[in-house]
Order: C-alpha cells, then sequence, then structure tokens
C-alpha cells in the first residue's frame, strides 16, 4: 500500500525534480506528490473508494497539470449527443491512455458521475462510449471528472468512412464465419470420399455424401465467395483481370464441374473450391486488421480551436460563437485560453504556446503589433487581441485544407498479388480451355475427361499459394515491427517503405528533442556550484518555461533539490524573480533582462552557436553563472542517417528555422543538405516536385506544419508525441524517443518484400511445374488439392521468418 | 445402414448450425469489435 519509492510522485511515479507536496492519507501513511494536479487526482480515486488502482503495477497514468480552470461548454458538447430512448450517448475521445489501467480507472470514475447508466472504452482507439440520463447530469460534468485524472476528452463523432470501414470488417467477419462452419462440414465427407476413391465404397453412400457435400458447399461458393465473384466481374467488365478472378475462376469451375459430376456419377471436388475461398477470406481479414485508429486528425485540428471567443465592447466582454468574429473585432484572451482566430495584440504582454501550431514546444513572447496564429495558448497573462481573419480562413484551417487535398491526391496504390495475377490469370484461364478443346477435338476423348484435365489446370494454378504469399509476409512483418514499437498503417506502406530513395526530416522535434536541455554551466568567481544550483531551481521550480523546467531538472541531476522561494514573478519573455529562504533576490533571465535588472559583468562569450540559449543568474544584485541550453539532437538520430546513407538514400533536413541553424543541426548528424526558413506550403512544394522527378519520397515530421508534406509524401513517418493531425498522417509510427527504429522499419520493409518475391517465386516455379503435368492429364484434382495444401503452408512457414529480424542488427 | 448415414449427417449439420447461428449473432452484438480489452479485464478483481 505504500508508493513506488520515496523519490516518485504516488500518482503518475515521474521522479521528483522539486520538493514533493505532503499529504497524509486516511490511513495515517504519507503519500508524495509532484503537484497539486496529481494530489487532487489522488483524493478523487480515494473519495470514490479506488485505491486498489495504486496496487496494479501495470499502471502508468499521465501527470495532471494544474491548468487555471478547465472549462467545457455545455452548448458545444450537446451537440454531440445521440438520443438512445431515455437516456443520451456521447461518444468521447480520450487522449492519453497507454494502459489497461487508464481504462480501468476512467471507466469506474465516469461511471460514478451521477446520471450515468453506463460507460464502455474500446482499447484500440481510446473511444469511450457513455450513456447517461440527461436530466440528471450535464455532459461537462463527464468531461470534467475525465479531465480530473489529467486525461484528455474531446468529442468524438464517428466518420463517415469509420462506420463504412466497420461494416466491411463486420461483413467479411460473418462471411469468414460461414465459410469455416461450412468447409469443416465438408472436409468430414471429403475425407470419407476420398477413402472411397482409394478403398471402394458402395454407390448409395457415395452419392449421399457427394448431395451432402453438394449441399454445404453451395454456400460457401456463393455467399462466402461472392465478394470474389462481384470482384471478377467488375475485373471482367474494367478489362483487368486481378486475383479476384482467379479465385472465382477456380472455385466456380470446380462447383459446376462437381455438380456435373455428382448427377453423373465422377469424383466431386467441392472441397478444394470451399478451401480456395475459405483461405483466401482468412488474407483478407488478417490484412483488414492490421493496425487500425479511429481518430481523425483533421477534427481534432478544428477541435483545438475553441468555439467561443471573449469580445470586448468597451470596458465589457461578452461570450459570442467564433463563426461570428469578424476581422477588426477586440478580444480578449485570458491566461490558459486559446487564441480563437489569427490576431494581432493590442495591448499587453504574454507568452505563447504554439506547439499544436508550429510544433515549437518553446513558448514565445508576444507584445503589442505581434501577430498570433489561431490555436496558440496564452500561457502567461490576458491581453487584447485584435482579430485578423475570420475563424475559416484561420492559419490552422488553412493547413486542414492543405492536408485534405493533399490525401484527395495520393493515388491509392494496386494491390501487389492483382499486379502479378493481371498476366497470370488470362494465360491461365487460356491454357484450360486449349488443353479441354485439344482433349476434346484432337485426341477424341469425352466431356468428363477433358473438364477434369481443364479442372486440373485451373486448381493447380488456383492461388491459396498465392493468395497467402502477400498477407502472409505483411502480418508477420507488422506483428515484428509492433514489437520493436514500429507501427505500420497498413500492410501496403511495405512496399511503399522498401522503395523510398530519398527522405526528408523536419528538424524541431523530430531531429531534435524539441526541448531545451542544459549544455553547461559556467560559474561566476565567488561561488559554489551547489549554491548557484539550489538558487536555481528554487526561483525556477515554479516556473512552466521549457528552460526554466530544464534548469530544474539539470539541478536535479545533480543532487540538487529546489528550497523554498517568495514573491515569485515572471517577466514574460524574458526571466524569473524570486527571494530565497536567506532574503537575498535571485534573478534568473535571459542577458536582456540582466541589463534591466542592472546587473553588469554578463558573460555571453563563448556562445559559439546560434541555436543556444544561455540564462544567467544574479542573486542580490551580483552576477552568478550562466547556464548554457541546447536542443538536443533525438537518441538515435546519427545511427538513422548513416543507416539510410548506407542503403543510398538522399536525405535533406527540412526546417522552419533559419539556414544556418537546419545547416549546423544538419552536419552535427552527418546530413548534407539543409533547408532552412521552410512553410508548411514549401514543403509540401518540396515533396511535390522530388515526386515529380519520379524519385519516392519518405518524409518524417511531427508538427502542423509538416502535416500537408506527410499526407502527400510516399511514406510519411511520425514518433508518438506527436500531433494528431500529423500521426493521423503517418504511414509509420515510431513509439518511443528511438528514433533509429525508422531505420529497422526500413529493413523489415525490404527483408518482407524480398520474401514476398520468394513466396511469389515458390507459388510460380510450383506452377511451371504442375500446369505442364495436369495438361498431360498426370496430376488428377485429388494430388492439385495436396500440392495446394502444401504450398499454401510452404509459403506461410517462409514469412514467418520475418518474426527473427532484431532491431539494429 | 444408408438411413444412420442420412441421420448422422443430420444430426451434425444441427449441431454446427447451432454453433454457426451463436456465431451470427456474436457478430451482431458486435462482439469481435474489441478484442483487446477483455484479456486485461479477467485480470480485474471486480
Amino acid at each position: 500500500m505504500t508508493s513506488l519509492s520515496c523519490n516518485s510522485c504516488h500518482h503518475c511515479g515521474i521522479v521528483f525534480r522539486w520538493e514533493p507536496l505532503r499529504h497524509v492519507s486516511a490511513d495515517g501513511t504519507l503519500k508524495l506528490f509532484c503537484c497539486r494536479g496529481c494530489q487532487s487526482a489522488y483524493q478523487l480515486i480515494c473519495s470514490a473508494g479506488l485505491e486498489d488502482f495504486y496496487l496494479r503495477d501495470d499502471r502508468s497514468v499521465p501527470t495532471v497539470k494544474e491548468t487555471a480552470a478547465i472549462h467545457f461548454n455545455d452548448d458545444d458538447l450537446i451537440r454531440h449527443l445521440v438520443p438512445e430512448g431515455e437516456l443520451c450517448r456521447l461518444d468521447i475521445l480520450i487522449g492519453g491512455i497507454t494502459c489497461p489501467s487508464c481504462i480501468w480507472l476512467l471507466e469506474r470514475m465516469i461511471s460514478r458521475v451521477d446520471g450515468v447508466s453506463d460507460v464502455s472504452i474500446s482499447y484500440a482507439g481510446g473511444i469511450a462510449s457513455i450513456r447517461f440520463d440527461p436530466v440528471l447530469c450535464r455532459p461537462s460534468e463527464i468531461f470534467l471528472s475525465i479531465a480530473g485524472l489529467g486525461f484528455a476528452p474531446r468529442p468524438y463523432s464517428p466518420a463517415l468512412s469509420d462506420q463504412v470501414a466497420r461494416r466491411e470488417r463486420d461483413d467479411l467477419l460473418l462471411r469468414l464465419g460461414t465459410a469455416v462452419f461450412f468447409t469443416m462440414q465438408l472436409m468430414a465427407y471429403s475425407y470419407s470420399l476420398y477413402a472411397g476413391y482409394f478403398q471402394g465404397m458402395g454407390g448409395g453412400i457415395r452419392n449421399i455424401l457427394q448431395y451432402a457435400s453438394l449441399f454445404v458447399a453451395t454456400p460457401v461458393v456463393f455467399y462466402c465467395g461472392w465478394p470474389f465473384i462481384s470482384g471478377a466481374w467488375q475485373s471482367l467488365r474494367s478489362r483487368s483481370p486481378g486475383m479476384d478472378l482467379l479465385i472465382a475462376v477456380g472455385a466456380l469451375s470446380a462447383w459446376f464441374y462437381s455438380t456435373w459430376a455428382v448427377f453423373s456419377g465422377h469424383e466431386t471436388y467441392f472441397d478444394s473450391a470451399a478451401m480456395i475461398i475459405t483461405f483466401v477470406l482468412l488474407g483478407r481479414l488478417l490484412e483488414l486488421s492490421v493496425g487500425r485508429t479511429a481518430m481523425s486528425g483533421i477534427e481534432a485540428l478544428y477541435a483545438a480551436v475553441p468555439q467561443r471567443a471573449n469580445l470586448l465592447n468597451g470596458t465589457t466582454s461578452n461570450e459570442i460563437p467564433v463563426d461570428d468574429v469578424r476581422p477588426g473585432d477586440m478580444l480578449l484572451v485570458r491566461q490558459g485560453e486559446c487564441f480563437p482566430v489569427d490576431c494581432i495584440i493590442v495591448e499587453g504582454e504574454t507568452e505563447v504556446d504554439q506547439a499544436l501550431v508550429t510544433g515549437e514546444s518553446i513558448p514565445v513572447f508576444v507584445a503589442p503589433g505581434r501577430d498570433v496564429r489561431a490555436g496558440s495558448v496564452n500561457i502567461a497573462s490576458p491581453v487584447t487581441a485584435q482579430a485578423l481573419r475570420p475563424a475559416g480562413q484561420s492559419y490552422l484551417m488553412r493547413v486542414a485544407a492543405l492536408v485534405q487535398m493533399a490525401q484527395a491526391a495520393k493515388p491509392s496504390l494496386q494491390r501487389l498479388a492483382d499486379r502479378v495475377a493481371g498476366w497470370f490469370v488470362p494465360a491461365v484461364i487460356l491454357l484450360s480451355v486449349l488443353v479441354c478443346a485439344w482433349r476434346l477435338g484432337v485426341t477424341g476423348e469425352g466431356i468428363g475427361p477433358a473438364m477434369m484435365v481443364a479442372l486440373s489446370v485451373v486448381l493447380i494454378a488456383c492461388p491459396c499459394a498465392m493468395g497467402l504469399a502477400v498477407p502472409a509476409a505483411v502480418l508477420a512483418a507488422c506483428s515484428r515491427s509492433a514489437t520493436l514499437g514500429i507501427i505500420l498503417r497498413s500492410g501496403d506502406v511495405i512496399e511503399r517503405l522498401a522503395g523510398i530513395d530519398c527522405a526528408f526530416f523536419d528538424k524541431t522535434g523530430t531531429i531534435t528533442m524539441g526541448r531545451p536541455q542544459v549544455l553547461e554551466l559556467t560559474i561566476s568567481q565567488g561561488f559554489s556550484e551547489k549554491f548557484i544550483l539550489t538558487l536555481a531551481a528554487s526561483v525556477e521550480h515554479s516556473a512552466s518555461h521549457p528552460l526554466a523546467r530544464a534548469i530544474v531538472e539539470f539541478s536535479a541531476r545533480s543532487g540538487v533539490l529546489p528550497a523554498e522561494c517568495r514573491d515569485f514573478t515572471v517577466f514574460p519573455g524574458r526571466g524569473v524573480s524570486g527571494i530565497v529562504a536567506d532574503g537575498q533576490r535571485v534573478v534568473c533571465g535571459s542577458a536582456v533582462f540582466m541589463a534591466e535588472q542592472g546587473v553588469a559583468d554578463a558573460d555571453s562569450g563563448g556562445m559559439t552557436d546560434l541555436s543556444d540559449t544561455a540564462v544567467f543568474i544574479a542573486i542580490s544584485g551580483k552576477y552568478g553563472g550562466r547556464f548554457l541550453l541546447r536542443d538536443q539532437v533525438r537518441h538515435g538520430a546519427g545511427t538513422l542517417i548513416s543507416l539510410l546513407s548506407a542503403r543510398d538514400i538522399d536525405l535533406r533536413l527540412l526546417s522552419g528555422d533559419t539556414q544556418q541553424v537546419a545547416e549546423k543541426v544538419a552536419h552535427q548528424i552527418g546530413m548534407n543538405i539543409a533547408h532552412g526558413g521552410m512553410t508548411p506550403d514549401q514543403k509540401l512544394q518540396l515533396v511535390r516536385e522530388t515526386q515529380l522527378s519520379g524519385r519516392k519520397v519518405l518524409m518524417v515530421g511531427d508538427g502542423v506544419n509538416d502535416a500537408p508534406a506527410l499526407a502527400s509524401a510516399n511514406v510519411s513517418c511520425s514518433l508518438t508525441g506527436s500531433s494528431d493531425i500529423a500521426l493521423e498522417n503517418a504511414d509509420v509510427i515510431i513509439t518511443g524517443d528511438d528514433l533509429a527504429r525508422l531505420g529497422t522499419a526500413h529493413r523489415i520493409a525490404r527483408k518482407t518484400m524480398v520474401v514476398i518475391r520468394q513466396n511469389l517465386a515458390w507459388a510460380f516455379v510450383y506452377n511451371i511445374i504442375g500446369i505442364p503435368l495436369a495438361m498431360c492429364g498426370m496430376l488428377t484434382p485429388i494430388y492439385a488439392a495436396v500440392a495446394m495444401t502444401v504450398s499454401s503452408l510452404l509459403v506461410s512457414l517462409n514469412s514467418l521468418r520475418l518474426m527473427r529480424i532484431k532491431h539494429n542488427g | 445402414m444408408d438411413e444412420s448415414l442420412i441421420l448422422l449427417i443430420i444430426l451434425s449439420l444441427s449441431l454446427g448450425a447451432g454453433c454457426w447461428l451463436i456465431f451470427i449473432w456474436a457478430v451482431k452484438k458486435r462482439q469481435f469489435d474489441d478484442t483487446e480489452k477483455p484479456k486485461h479485464r479477467m485480470l480485474d478483481d471486480d
């Protein structure tokens, strides 16, 4: 019942970087928390009687952020309600779910809200489906109960495409289940018939078994096999023969021949028809179940912008819908609120967090005259801003429009197996017809034996192995990737990833961590390192700025914990000040801030790197030292670059920063070409131009500004923790911080293509040997059916080799 | 002999059809929508 350890938060488990909050729980034990948010989440959980949550060893909950006041507007939420009789249903997309324990906790906390009748959260998509009584409870109460635990709730209306995809999957599942059921019955009859074929069987029993086979095989061919039959019909009409045609021809010819055979006393081959359909349906379902997310990034973008704005009328302000904001309107944006439209600051100074908009995690200082984009969060103090554009034309909405256009323009890829089947299918059908005609006309055999030979040609050529060749390899590759922390969005990503010859990387947040870290500390004479670190940590630990966090983290790593600090003041964009225990005033901030505070001798020499930031500290007006901070290159970036360039892939760095900074970082990780000062449109343009010259582009990025380029690249990759819109457009998602996994993903993709080619080559060789034998009439359909099973097994086993690929091996 | 064979075939078919109907019911009831959660749920106490 004790906390994980004495130096980590009882709720979220992060290791303390500052003096923890103490809380004595009901049973008298001391619990430590990293912040008030976590403490109140703990109290919430305990008051609901769910202390058992802390006994679960698989839990990992988000750190609760102390936001000013999380605010949900019932008027906006009501639009998402779905009436269900007396009750209402509300679907909520919950961000921050990482483990089964999160779901355990959320389901219990939500169901304790008055009026909620049932809650169900899907593990895969993180979507909560909540039924509640609208008389007893308002939707905002449910949202608050989720946000109070540190998760990010967002109303969710399932997109039409999701519903279509689900119906498709259910349909496939029904057909496969039915096929398996009937084929199992059919096997019992078929094996008896095979035994009878070799050992002799009474005509009466044989007939009964054949009729029973006909009875169970018919639904398999015509109901379960319907997708293939209709697909074959379509491919005939568009004159582009594909896999479906071969399957349909194989299954239908086996069925028609066997039906004829039942009534004329020949051997039947219903089992071959049913087997083909069952196996290929299984392959299709496996393909479909590879990585699905329910998240729509574009919806998330729209949701990021607040629905309401505070319009200033002289001295009073009133809330209006954001769509009613006209250019020129004066708006009040309070601390903790989001800018609803693109604005220009008129009054007040503050810092804004543009993480969502530009991917830049370091807050930017803004003063009157500066423009701010919709979706930026005001984190320091209230400001008055003038709207520049209507809500629909904001930067964020323009990016969303670019993404939608790029998504629509992306050509859908033809299945690899379909392309192979393109010439193979007509050849097989032509061969079997020719053989049948030859046997009938030239050799002068009866229709029965001639049909039998033609059928064995189709059956031997039939695509069990070919149908499995691609899905089996793709499934093995996807599941292996998943265990290595690489999520592949769909099977065809593998083929595209293996074929890239050009890779573009975003800088901030992708190649670099996107958060600064202390590189070195220089201390002025007369001070000890411990003393400086203690004072710096004490002043900075109340600030939320990433630079401040980096300094506190650095101190904690050197074993220094912050002490008490009074009169803490933030000077937006410049620094902080405070009075420490012994009454000395400590100021921490930029060189400009030092000059303002009358601190002399602030030493800014030795700053070699433009991308570095210096933070100075002064104690009672005396210069104490300097922290040098840098946005560090992500772990594994260098490895990835050397891996990819060894495979002859052209690498480029794209950045919104200046050309100099971009070149510096590129040089550091061994990349030759860097493009600085890129806007989202320019990134998209560069991807398009490169594609026009016939190259296949891989784009790696994390921010909203990369989304259009990600959407139009041949393959796109994001890391977890990227913006939702980037993740939505990513074909490959790397979990964790190690960028080198992308190199492994590329290697898996190439190996998978090798295995697929081997599988197809095997199926092909098998056909080259089998078809002539069948044409000579030396291979009866029974042996063809056995050969089919053996070759399917071989293909599956070959695909399993992919499961042995190791990371960085 | 023939009669008993027919009887057995009908018997096995109806047994199988029972399972098949349960399967259809399960798909329609969306039992297969989330196959990830139940395996964690069994570890919960309540």
